[in-house]
Parts: structure tokens; C-alpha cells; sequence
């Protein structure tokens, strides 16, 4: 069993980190359930652990230079999913986290750190290029959140390192999609979900993304099947579905449930893509009135 | 770095200074004998050891007590005898809407968190605000009827 430690300021949690690895516990919503050992014992965890919920300089969300959103690590969903500056996709998802009490408790950084295929966050953020900041006694680094998210439970954070932030960057969508599939409407954890937004001007798709969480190890994108879109016309579309659709087939992991996970993919992107082919009001596209 | 931690509990001082991974819902019961908050499935989904955190909702088995330094902590033993917390009790009574109790306290707080947010809810409003916490008796009906009764006989008390 390791050590546990609470550091009162960000340079101390720097510091902890950097001399004791102790690994930074921010909401506690995953961790202390991994740890968990039953009624009236403390959760253990054979490496030590540092609690830095208190750190309010890794909370809030401020404008950047250009509409660039920075989120502070420990920023919760409950304020995320009803903050103005944050986008659109991520406020959904933000707010299909858990029911309201884990949504006052979890984390960005956490849901982020934590790498888990089914967590909600890192999907709208990898739709939006989102940028991860990496602090450490020895300075600050950015990298593409889907590059820093390796794999299931992996991550590029070094030994020294802590989430600081996360930086996303400024989209003008014409249309927008999210869907989350879970086993109940509130309080569930996601069994497949979807973002999709298209800028289109002048009948041309100029700007084509979409990514799929819980469908894999990681969040999927595939710029070779949104490079099928991009540049064309949408009366075009009908005639280069099958490919887009082939090619993201191809990206779906191949193992568990891929039937059920290709089949409603596939049928969320026909009709995110019917609805830009038809001419459909710019906005937000719904499958079902609620 | 904490080496105590210090936080209030239905407006009394707690200091702490053992495991800074001891549950909140471990100190609440055993050490503070407030045993409101119930354990039901000690993973944060079941919403029975609810408690109210700097004004907001949270599940009090997912959050470790060196989380809470500095905060203010409410139970269903703190609200109880306010106007709000009676109004509610009443309400739940007069409403039929607790079979075995067990989900109650945690479902209270819940209804506690959102009539102060949003003093008429719809149903929907409601059934949201309660969709953190599972009751396996009632099948929900009553405990929703019972929240817009509290809300309604409440009046201003909410606003």
C-alpha cells in the first residue's frame, strides 16, 4: 500500500509528483471505486496516491486568443455542461455523464487521465482536435489529446506530470451530432456513442469529422474516410456513402460486439449525412424529436 | 501539504487526521454516528449515501474524506429540522412515497439539491433530479408526486 498525500498548492503537487510519483487523484469517481475494498475500509492502491481536488488552479474555464476554449483539469462536468464558452458537443456529452452527483464529482482531467474506451469526454474533444497541456517541475508541453491517449487505461503522461488543462480550438459547424447509447436514459455508462459535424458553404463540404467512443481501445477517427467528404458537393454524397462508410467500417476495432456497434454507426452516419445532402436547417441535427 | 484535515458537518467543526482515503460515508457513520446516508452500492450509483457538499449533490462513498478539507457538508440529519427539510419529510409522508426507507435519506437530499435550484420543476425536471437515485420498492411514481407536492406547499420557502 502507498503513501497518501494532499498538497495544498499546484507547485507542491509538482513537486510530490516528481519525487514520490504519487498518482494525482482528482475527483475520485473512478479511482475510488478501482480501490475499493468494502464497507468502513479506505480503498488501497499499491502505488501512492496524491489528492488534489482542492487545487484551485486547475479549475475554471477561460476564453483564449482566436475562440480557443481552455478547461482546467479539474473542472467537473456539472460546470462544463452549463458553461457558454464550452462547445457544443462537449457541454452533451458533459451533461450524459452519470446523474447529477457524479457530475458534481468527476472531472475533465480525470476522465481524460483515466483513458477508459468508455469514458465520455475524450470523444467530443478528439472530434474538436483538442490539445492536452502536461505540467511537470520542468515546464509545460501540449500534444493532440489523441495522441496523448495511447490505448485502454494507456497514456503518454510521464512519470512526473500532471493534466493541467485542455485546449480546444475554435470550429464554425454547420451541423452538428451527438449521440450517446447507454442501458438507461440517465446515470449510464456509454456503450457506443457518436459526434459528427460538417462545415458546409456554398453546397460544398468544406469541413467533414466524426468520432466513435466505447467502440474501441481508443476514441476512433479516421481522416482517410473524412477525406472521402471533404471538397465535395452534397448532392455528391449518395455516390461516395459507400465508401466513407467502408472506410470507417475498417477503423471500428474489430473485437467485442462489432455487429451492433458497425450497424448503428453506420446507420447514425447516413442519417447525419441525409440530413446535409436534403439541405436541413444548419444546426443541430436530431434523429427523434424529444 | 494537510496534514488534519478540517471541514463542518451540518455547521459543526470535524477535524480529521487518520487515512485521507477514508470514504466520507465512513466518517459520517462510524465516526460521527450520522448514520442518514445509507451504503447501498458503494460505487456512487445508487445515490442512498447522497449528502450536500458546497451546495451541490454528491454520493458520499466515492469521495475521500482528504477530498473535503476546508468544505461544508450537509446530511439529512442537518436538514431535517429546517423549514426546507420538514417541508420535504412531510411532503415524502403524506405522499406515500417510502416503503422500506432505505433510499429515502439519499433521495431527500436529492429533492433538497433541486427544489433549491429550481423551485417548480416539471416531472421531468423532477425525474432527472432524482435519476441518481434507485429505489427498488416504489416504482418512482410516489416519491415524484411527492417532491411537486413539496415543491407546491413550500411556496416561497424554495425560491
Amino acid at each position: 500500500m502507498g503513501m497518501t498525500y494532499i498538497p495544498s498548492t499546484l507547485s507542491e503537487a509538482l513537486h510530490l509528483r516528481a519525487e514520490t510519483g504519487a498518482k494525482p487523484l482528482a475527483g475520485g469517481s473512478d479511482i475510488m471505486v478501482q480501490g475499493k475494498r468494502g464497507i468502513g475500509l479506505a480503498p488501497e492502491f499499491p502505488y501512492p496516491v496524491m489528492i488534489i481536488t482542492g487545487l484551485d488552479e486547475l479549475k475554471g474555464i477561460k476564453l483564449l486568443a482566436e475562440g480557443f476554449v481552455e478547461i482546467g483539469a479539474l473542472t467537473t462536468p456539472a460546470e462544463i455542461a452549463s458553461s457558454s464558452l464550452v462547445p457544443w458537443h462537449i457541454r452533451q456529452a458533459a451533461a450524459g455523464m452519470g446523474a447529477i452527483a457524479l457530475r458534481n464529482t468527476a472531472t475533465i482531467g480525470g476522465n481524460i487521465g483515466n483513458a477508459s474506451p468508455k469514458g465520455d469526454l475524450p470523444q467530443p474533444l478528439i472530434l474538436l482536435d483538442a490539445e492536452v497541456v502536461l505540467l511537470s517541475i520542468n515546464g509545460e508541453r501540449r500534444m493532440k489529446l489523441d495522441d496523448f491517449i495511447l490505448g485502454s487505461k494507456k497514456t503518454a503522461l510521464a512519470d512526473d506530470e500532471i493534466i493541467k488543462s485542455i485546449i480546444i480550438p475554435h470550429h464554425d459547424f454547420t451541423y452538428l451530432f451527438y449521440r450517446k447509447i447507454g442501458m438507461r436514459k440517465a446515470n449510464a455508462i456509454s456503450k457506443l456513442s457518436l459526434s459528427a459535424a460538417a462545415e458546409v458553404k456554398d453546397g460544398v463540404i468544406e469541413d467533414f469529422r466524426a468520432s466513435s467512443g466505447a467502440a474501441g481501445p481508443k476514441v476512433i477517427r479516421s481522416h482517410e474516410a473524412e477525406d472521402i467528404l471533404k471538397g465535395c458537393k452534397i448532392e455528391d454524397i449518395p455516390l461516395l456513402l459507400d465508401d466513407f462508410l467502408e472506410a470507417w467500417n475498417n477503423a471500428i476495432s474489430p473485437h467485442a460486439m462489432p455487429e451492433y456497434r458497425r450497424n448503428t454507426t453506420r446507420r447514425m452516419l447516413t442519417f447525419f449525412l441525409s440530413e446535409i445532402e436534403r439541405g436541413a436547417e444548419p444546426g443541430i441535427i436530431k434523429e427523434e424529436a424529444e | 501539504m494537510l496534514s488534519e484535515i478540517v471541514f463542518y458537518v451540518n455547521d459543526r467543526k470535524v477535524e480529521f487526521s487518520g487515512n485521507p482515503l477514508t470514504r466520507l460515508i465512513d466518517v459520517l457513520r462510524e465516526d460521527l454516528g450520522l448514520t442518514g446516508a445509507k451504503e447501498g452500492c458503494g460505487e456512487g450509483e445508487c445515490g442512498a449515501c447522497s449528502v450536500i457538499k458546497d451546495g451541490k449533490l454528491v454520493t458520499s462513498c466515492i469521495i475521500p474524506v482528504g477530498a473535503v478539507n476546508g468544505s461544508k457538508i450537509y446530511t439529512i440529519e442537518g436538514i431535517r429540522d429546517t423549514e426546507k427539510g420538514k417541508c420535504l419529510i412531510d411532503a415524502f409522508a403524506d405522499g406515500g412515497a417510502v416503503q422500506c426507507g432505505f433510499c429515502i435519506p439519499g433521495m431527500v437530499m436529492a429533492a433538497y439539491a433541486l427544489l433549491s435550484s429550481n423551485p417548480h420543476p416539471t416531472e421531468m425536471e423532477i425525474r432527472k433530479g432524482i435519476s441518481g437515485n434507485i429505489c427498488r420498492c416504489t416504482g418512482y411514481d410516489l416519491i415524484v408526486e411527492s417532491i411537486r407536492l413539496a415543491s407546491e406547499r413550500g411556496g416561497d420557502l424554495w425560491a
